[in-house]
């Protein structure tokens, strides 16, 4: 291994790792200073429902497809959504196992899992900037940001379907890619929408407090109750 | 005045310093963390009805809004402002196309709200920026009318008091004719009342038989309730142009008279926004935690049905009835299963409509748009989605709780040539009552009241 693969596999990721750790702990304590709303009004509602439990729906949503009109409506959307962020899970894992973990590379059945996970996402991640560039509404919507982040990241799952195997004997390009564009990734996120998951946990929960107290959460699409006779 | 891109016009600058003010962090998460995934698109109306015409996408909508937000207040706007497609605002010109957009392109109804998988909610900084707006004098005329009238005379139809006490007198007089009991009331200002029955402005003007339907429900319940002489008017138009101040006294008004007669509950007749406003929104606004228990009338007359205090034929209401969801009711308030609990119990034929409940489309008259004249064409147009959902009931008459949603589904029925009525729960219970012996037992009662206060005054 070359000395500047073996810096890009670890110095190079910890310094991206350390400054990408700095600009989201300034990006929480930026969003934490702006003042919560206070919300008096008694809650509202059948009583089989509160602002805890509006909460625990609304952060539960995102693996309830059925559950939102938008997600029942467009399956097939949903199992894109999963897929792309399997794979990224994949690839960022990937990141670390090859330099802290290469052994369990090893296993034939291990790297096949990867190269599926991340496969998938680079395909799902074709169709994306396909419906981004060719739908009007996506394409009025979009930001040079949310192309170019879409681009980095099916880049990225393409490299890591290559690097999976941890396989150098037919050169250190690859490898040296993938490394190189997850140092960029991880240095670029914070800036970028990317960074979406920062804020999920608590956009979520505050409109699941908001709807639990008014009796929205969870939402309803059957009778809450026995008639009366 | 207007101004050139070097230099920001006055109000251009005023509404990006009251931005600042009015920001708070649920709004701040939602204009932070949408990802431009575009699964609202399809729950608004206005783009289910403007099929290829992208401007209508909430997304769309929410980044008019988002860019001042990113420019001004948001630091990787201020750093790569074009990268994350942030802006500001210049001239009255760009102001007077950020009011078509947050006043013309969307009635506030939250349905991409609750179908957001990143939890945005566009409907509360969209009203937000309305606020902002309004505070520079730019609105559509109407609903600076409406909210010149709620501020000034009280109430958003400009109803004087010796109108709205003569309205009450005249409906007091039709209950005595009706129910043949002279001794029947609509009390006015009764202090220690259970009940302070608070109404929308459009019953007095346009629909004074809903107060009559509701005053024979409450004569045939046998109930202590009173109608406050002011702060009656439980609408509240700083819903609609996002102006808390308002919001919070309007909803002070109608707070501070309960309180002085000393009510021990609050009931609000049948109002989507005037709901919302009254029971929701409103100890927000005008900051202070009501001391007593405030319900719609639905919930009240659906709990005389229930405990035996009135009783109910359904064969009264013969036809074919599907219900609408107002979407302040279903959307903002959770009150989507009492309505229809009480609906099976006056009429015979009920037909879901769909989708329902808080996923239900918005009547299009919505967020005060039925005051914005100069939008009719475009309201009309998306009204489409309504009529379709109607229509596929095959019912002949929509039943709704909100004086709003009857104006906009009459509205658009019409326009769609539906054929169909439109009518409030108050008016179907009312029709349904079963009031043989209560006149009876309600003149014994009078009689006896009477006995003992002229004993008392002896």
């Amino acid at each position: 291994m070359s000395n500047l693969l073996h810096f890009s596999e670890h110095t190079l990721q910890e310094v991206a790792l350390v400054l990408m750790a700095t600009v989201y702990f300034l990006r929480i304590r930026w969003f934490l200073k702006w003042p919560l709303g206070k919300e008096r009004q008694p809650a509202t509602g059948l009583g089989d429902t509160n602002p805890k439990k509006g909460e625990r729906y609304s952060l539960g949503l995102i693996a309830k497809p059925w559950a939102m009109e938008s997600t029942r409506s467009k399956p097939f959307m949903y199992a894109q959504f999963v897929v792309f962020h399997l794979g990224v899970i994949a690839s960022i894992s990937l990141s670390f196992i090859i330099p802290y973990g290469p052994g369990l590379l090893k296993s034939a059945a291990f790297v096949s899992v990867i190269q599926v996970l991340v496969g998938a996402a680079f395909i799902v991640g074709v169709m994306r900037i396909i419906r981004r560039i060719s739908n009007p509404y996506i394409r009025a919507i979009s930001s040079p940001d949310d192309h170019f982040s879409l681009i980095l990241l099916t880049s990225w799952f393409a490299f890591a379907f290559l690097a999976a195997p941890n396989d150098i004997s037919g050169g250190e390009g690859t490898m040296l890619t993938y490394f190189l564009l997850t140092a960029f990734f991880l240095m670029y996120v914070p800036f970028s929408k990317i960074s979406h998951y920062l804020y999920y946990p608590f956009t979520r929960t505050y409109l699941g407090r908001h709807f639990g107290r008014r009796g929205v959460f969870p939402l309803r699409r059957k009778p809450a109750y026995q008639v009366s006779k | 005045m207007s101004s050139t891109k070097n230099e920001r016009s006055y109000k251009a600058q005023k509404v990006i310093d009251r931005m600042g003010q009015k920001l708070n962090r649920q709004m701040v998460g939602s204009l932070a963390a949408c990802v431009h995934c575009g699964m609202c698109t399809d729950s608004c109306h206005y783009v289910l009805a403007n099929p290829g015409d992208p401007t209508f996408a909430p997304a769309y909508k929410a980044d008019k809004i988002r860019k001042l937000f990113k420019h001004h207040y948001d630091w990787t706007g201020k750093v790569f402002p074009k990268w994350v497609k942030a802006g500001s605002v210049y001239t009255d010109e760009e102001l007077h196309e950020l009011k078509d957009i947050v006043f013309g392109k969307c009635t506030n109804c939250r349905r991409c709200t609750v179908n957001c998988p990143m939890g945005v909610d566009l409907a509360t900084f969209n009203r937000m920026a309305r606020g902002l707006l309004c505070y520079v004098g730019i609105m559509p005329e109407g609903v600076e009318y409406v909210a010149k009238e709620q501020w000034e005379i009280g109430n958003q139809m400009g109803v004087l008091k010796e109108d709205y006490i003569e309205t009450i007198q005249w409906q007091e007089e039709e209950l005595q004719s009706e129910m043949e009991d002279p001794t029947a009331k609509i009390p006015i200002d009764k202090p220690d009342s259970n009940i302070v029955y608070v109404i929308n402005p459009r019953e007095i003007k346009h629909d004074p038989r809903s107060i009559l339907d509701a005053a024979k429900i409450f004569y045939a319940a046998g109930e202590d309730y009173t109608m406050p002489s002011e702060g009656w008017d439980m609408t509240n138009f700083g819903l609609f142009n996002g102006d808390d101040e308002l919001g919070g006294a309007v909803a002070g008004r109608v707070y501070d008279k309960v309180d002085e007669l000393r009510g021990k509950k609050l009931v609000i007749s049948e109002c989507g926004h005037g709901y919302r406003s009254t029971r929701c929104e409103g100890p927000n606004w005008a900051k202070k935690d009501i001391t007593f228990d405030a319900e719609s009338s639905v919930i009240t007359m659906l709990s005389y049905i229930k405990q035996g205090k009135i009783k109910v034929d359904k064969s009264k209401n013969p036809g074919s009835y599907t219900f609408h969801d107002s979407c302040n009711n279903a959307r903002s308030c959770g009150l989507t299963e009492e309505p229809r609990e009480l609906l099976s119990l006056v009429v015979e034929n009920f037909q879901e409509m769909y989708p329902n409940r808080a996923e239900n489309f918005c009547c299009t008259g919505g967020g005060g748009a039925m005051s914005m004249a100069e939008y009719r064409p475009s309201r009309l147009k998306s009204a489409k989605i309504k009529a379709d959902q109607l229509s596929a009931t095959r019912a002949k008459t929509v039943v709704t709780s909100c004086h709003n949603c009857v104006d906009g589904l009459t509205d658009l029925i019409g326009h769609y040539k539906l054929g169909m009525d439109v009518t409030q729960l108050v008016n179907l219970v009312a029709n349904a009552l079963v009031v043989d012996g209560i006149v009876e037992e309600n003149k014994k009662k009078y009689a006896e009241k009477e006995e003992v206060s002229s004993g008392a005054s002896q």
